[in-house]
C-alpha cells in the first residue's frame, strides 16, 4: 500500500469530507479527559489524546446491544450494522481490537460483533501525549498492530497516512494527499518509536516468563488475597479494558408487554455475581466466590491462559484499569511485576 | 483482520428456533419434564450430552442438557427445574405452546470412547437429566456397549425424577441398575446412604469406561471409589454446570480456568480437567 502526506492546513477538509460521506468516529474532549464519540465537527476531534475513557470496542460490541427483539407477531435479529471511518486509534487498541476480532469469529462466529467490525474503517494514530499509567511498549512487544485500514501520525507541518488496506487507500480521494516523501516518512517511523520511549510503566519481564510464573502462582492463596485485599467488586477493570468482552444476556419487556428484546451487556468477572449458578430453593453455588479468586482469573485472562491462542498476552498496556481503579490495585504492571520479584 | 468469512454468508448464532410443548409433566415439586417438538418440523440433530439453549422472550435464556437420546426420533425432551426468572415461566407452560432452543450446542459424550467397553454411569440428583440421553442412546443399541451398569442417587425418595424409567429399569436385564437416597421416608425399602454407597454392592473392573454427572461435592467422593477400582482417569467422564449464558464460547460465565464449558465441554474426560483449580 502507500504512504500520502497531507498538510495541517488541509486536515480539516479531509475530515470534513469523510463526515459528509458517512458517520465518523474520533477522540473528542470530555472535560479534561477522552472519548471516542460520532464527530459533528474536524475541531472536535483531538488526535493529541492520551487515552480514551472507554475503548474503541464499544462501537463494534456496545456496552448494550439488542441481539434480538420481539412482538405479538415474532422474532428477528437486531442487527443493523453502518458503514462508518473510526479515526484517530493508538496502536495498543489496535492490538486489543485485533484480539476481540479473533475472538468473537473463532469457533462460533458472531456477526453481531463482526458485522459492525466489517463495517468500519479504521484509521489508527500516532500517541501525541502518552497516559500517565501506560506501559504499551513493554507487554506483548513482539505482536504488531494488524486490524487497522490506514495509520496516521502526525510530523512537522502535517501528517503521513500510511494505507494498509484498500479501504484505506479509499480515504486519499477525500483529501488533498501527495506522495510523501522519504524524509516524511522516516519522520513518522521515529514519531512512532519516540512515543514507545515515553511510558511511565513498563512489565520488567519477557511474555513467557510471566506467563509461567503468574500461572505456577495460582494456588498461592495468600498472595492473591493479598492483592485483592482492596477489591470493591465493582468491575470498572473489566469496563474500561479493550481485551475484556464477556457479557450478560436479559431480555426486556417494552412498555406495552408484548414486544421486547434480548440484549447483551457488558459483564466483569470481578463483580460478584459472575460465576454464581442457582440451584434451586434458595441454594446455589458460586464457582469464584471470593475476591481474590476473582482478583486472580482476570489477571490470569490477561497474563497466560490466552496467550496460545493470541499470539500474546491478552493485555496490551493502555492503563485504563490502572487509572479506573478506585482501590489502585488492578494495575497489570505493577500486579505482574511484583508476582515476578516474589 | 482475523476471520475467515464475511458476515452476510453466516447466520446469527443468537436467533433461536421455535418448538412445540408435546407434553409436560410435574417431575418432581419444582422440575417439569417436557417433551419439545421443532415447530417447524426440523428434528434438531445432536449428540447424547449437548446441550440447548431454552428461552422464553421477554424472561431470558437457560442452558438445559437434552435429557433423551437422538435414538428417540422427532421429540426430545429437556427437565427444567424452577429456580428463577425463566425456569420459573417456562414451568408454567403446558401442552401446546411454544418455548424457544438454540442449540444443540457444545461437546457431548464421545461414544467412540465408550462402544465395545462396559460402561458405568453415576448420576446424583438433576445429573440424571443430561445422563438420560446416554441411558437410553446405550439402551437403544445396547450391543454396541458390553456391560452397562448404573448408579442414581437422589436427596429423598419423592425427588427421584424419571419414575417410570426407573421403575422399568429396575427389572430390567438390559442394565444393572442401583440407586439409593440420602433420606428414606416410610415407604422406601431401597439402599439409604450417599452414592458411594452403591459401590461395594457390585462388582466393577478397571476396563470399565465412566459417566459422572452429578451436584458439585459430587464428583471428588465419585473419582475416589473409581480410582479405588483402578479405572484410569481418562476414561473418566465427567458432565460440567455452569451458568452458560451465551452457550457459544463468548460470553465468559461459565469458564473454569481458561475452558469455556459451554463449548469444550459440557462433557469433559477427567484427565482434562482435574487439573484445573476451578473445575470441582
Amino acid at each position: 500500500m502507500t504512504a500520502s502526506f497531507i498538510r495541517s492546513d488541509d486536515f480539516a477538509a479531509f475530515v470534513t469530507a469523510l463526515i459528509e460521506a458517512g458517520p465518523v468516529y474520533g477522540p473528542v474532549a470530555k472535560r479534561s479527559r477522552f472519548a471516542f464519540e460520532r464527530l459533528e465537527t474536524p475541531e472536535e476531534l483531538r488526535l493529541d489524546y492520551d487515552v480514551t475513557i472507554l475503548p474503541p470496542k464499544k462501537l463494534f460490541f456496545p456496552p448494550a446491544q439488542d441481539l434480538v427483539t420481539f412482538d405479538g407477531a415474532g422474532f428477528r435479529a437486531a442487527l443493523e450494522p453502518t458503514e462508518k471511518v473510526l479515526l484517530g486509534v493508538h496502536f495498543y487498541d489496535v492490538k486489543a481490537i485485533d484480539q476481540t476480532d479473533l475472538l468473537f469469529s473463532e469457533r462460533n462466529y458472531d456477526i453481531n460483533y463482526m458485522a459492525h467490525r466489517e463495517t468500519t474503517t479504521i484509521v489508527a494514530s500516532n500517541i501525541q501525549t502518552v497516559s500517565k499509567r501506560a506501559f504499551f511498549a513493554s507487554v506483548g512487544a513482539d505482536v504488531e498492530p494488524q486490524g487497522h485500514d490506514a495509520f496516521l501520525t502526525a510530523i512537522n507541518g502535517g501528517y503521513v497516512l500510511e494505507t494498509r488496506t484498500e479501504r484505506g487507500e479509499a480515504l486519499l480521494a477525500f483529501g488533498a494527499f501527495q506522495p510523501a516523501t522519504e524524509a516524511q516518512i522516516a519522520e513518522a517511523a521515529a514519531v512512532n518509536v519516540a512515543a514507545l520511549e515515553r511510558c511511565p510503566e513498563e512489565l520488567e519481564h519477557g511474555t513467557e516468563a510471566i506467563a509461567d510464573k503468574v500461572r505456577a502462582a495460582f494456588q498461592d492463596e495468600e498472595l492473591w488475597t493479598t492483592l485483592a485485599a482492596d477489591c470493591f467488586s465493582c468491575g470498572t477493570c473489566n469496563t474500561v479494558c479493550p481485551t475484556c468482552y464477556c457479557f450478560d444476556v436479559q431480555d426486556t419487556w417494552n412498555v406495552d408487554q408484548t414486544s421486547g428484546q434480548r440484549t447483551r451487556f457488558w459483564d466483569g468477572c470481578l463483580t460478584e455475581d459472575f460465576a454464581k449458578c442457582s440451584l434451586g430453593e434458595g441454594a446455589c453455588e458460586n464457582f469464584r466466590e471470593e475476591r481474590a479468586a476473582r482478583f486472580r482469573h482476570r489477571l490470569m485472562r490477561k497474563a497466560t491462559y490466552l496467550n496460545e491462542k493470541l499470539g500474546g498476552p491478552a493485555c496490551v498496556g493502555c492503563g485504563r484499569c490502572s487509572a479506573g481503579c478506585t482501590a489502585d490495585i488492578a494495575d497489570p504492571a505493577r500486579v505482574i511485576n511484583q508476582i515476578m520479584a516474589s | 483482520m482475523n476471520h475467515q468469512c464475511h458476515w452476510t454468508d453466516v447466520e446469527n448464532i443468537f436467533l433461536p428456533r421455535e418448538a412445540t410443548i408435546v407434553c409436560s409433566e410435574q417431575a418432581t415439586p419444582s422440575e417439569t419434564h417436557f417433551t419439545l417438538k421443532m415447530a417447524d418440523g426440523q428434528p434438531i440433530e445432536y449428540e447424547p450430552g449437548q446441550i440447548v439453549e431454552l428461552s422464553l422472550f421477554g424472561y431470558g435464556e437457560i442452558p438445559i442438557g437434552i435429557a433423551s437420546s437422538p435414538t428417540r426420533k422427532n421429540t426430545f425432551d429437556l427437565v427444567v427445574r424452577s429456580v428463577g426468572r425463566v425456569s420459573g415461566a417456562v414451568t408454567k407452560l403446558g401442552k401446546g405452546e411454544s418455548v424457544y432452543v438454540r442449540g444443540p450446542l457444545g461437546h457431548g459424550f464421545d461414544l467412540t470412547k465408550l462402544r465395545g467397553h462396559d460402561v458405568l454411569i453415576v448420576a446424583g440428583g438433576i445429573g440424571l437429566c443430561p445422563t438420560r440421553s446416554l441411558i437410553q442412546y446405550i439402551l437403544d443399541r445396547r450391543d454396541e456397549f458390553d456391560r452397562f451398569v448404573l448408579f442414581y442417587g437422589a436427596r429423598e425418595p419423592s425427588l427421584q425424577l424419571f419414575t417410570d424409567d426407573l421403575a422399568r429399569w429396575r427389572t430390567a436385564n438390559d442394565v444393572e441398575y442401583y440407586e439409593t437416597v440420602d433420606r428414606g421416608d416410610p415407604s422406601w425399602t431401597g439402599n439409604v446412604g450417599v452414592i458411594t454407597t452403591l459401590f461395594p454392592q457390585v462388582e466393577l473392573g478397571p476396563e470399565t469406561r465412566a459417566v459422572i454427572c452429578g451436584p458439585p461435592i459430587f464428583y471428588r467422593f465419585v473419582v475416589r471409589e473409581l480410582d479405588m477400582i483402578g479405572i484410569p482417569r481418562e476414561n473418566v467422564f465427567v458432565d460440567l454446570e455452569r451458568r452458560m449464558k451465551c452457550g457459544v464460547g463468548k460470553c465468559g460465565h461459565c469458564q473454569i480456568n481458561d475452558k469455556y464449558v459451554c463449548v469444550d465441554g459440557p462433557v469433559f474426560p477427567f484427565a482434562d480437567v482435574q487439573g484445573l483449580e476451578e473445575a470441582f
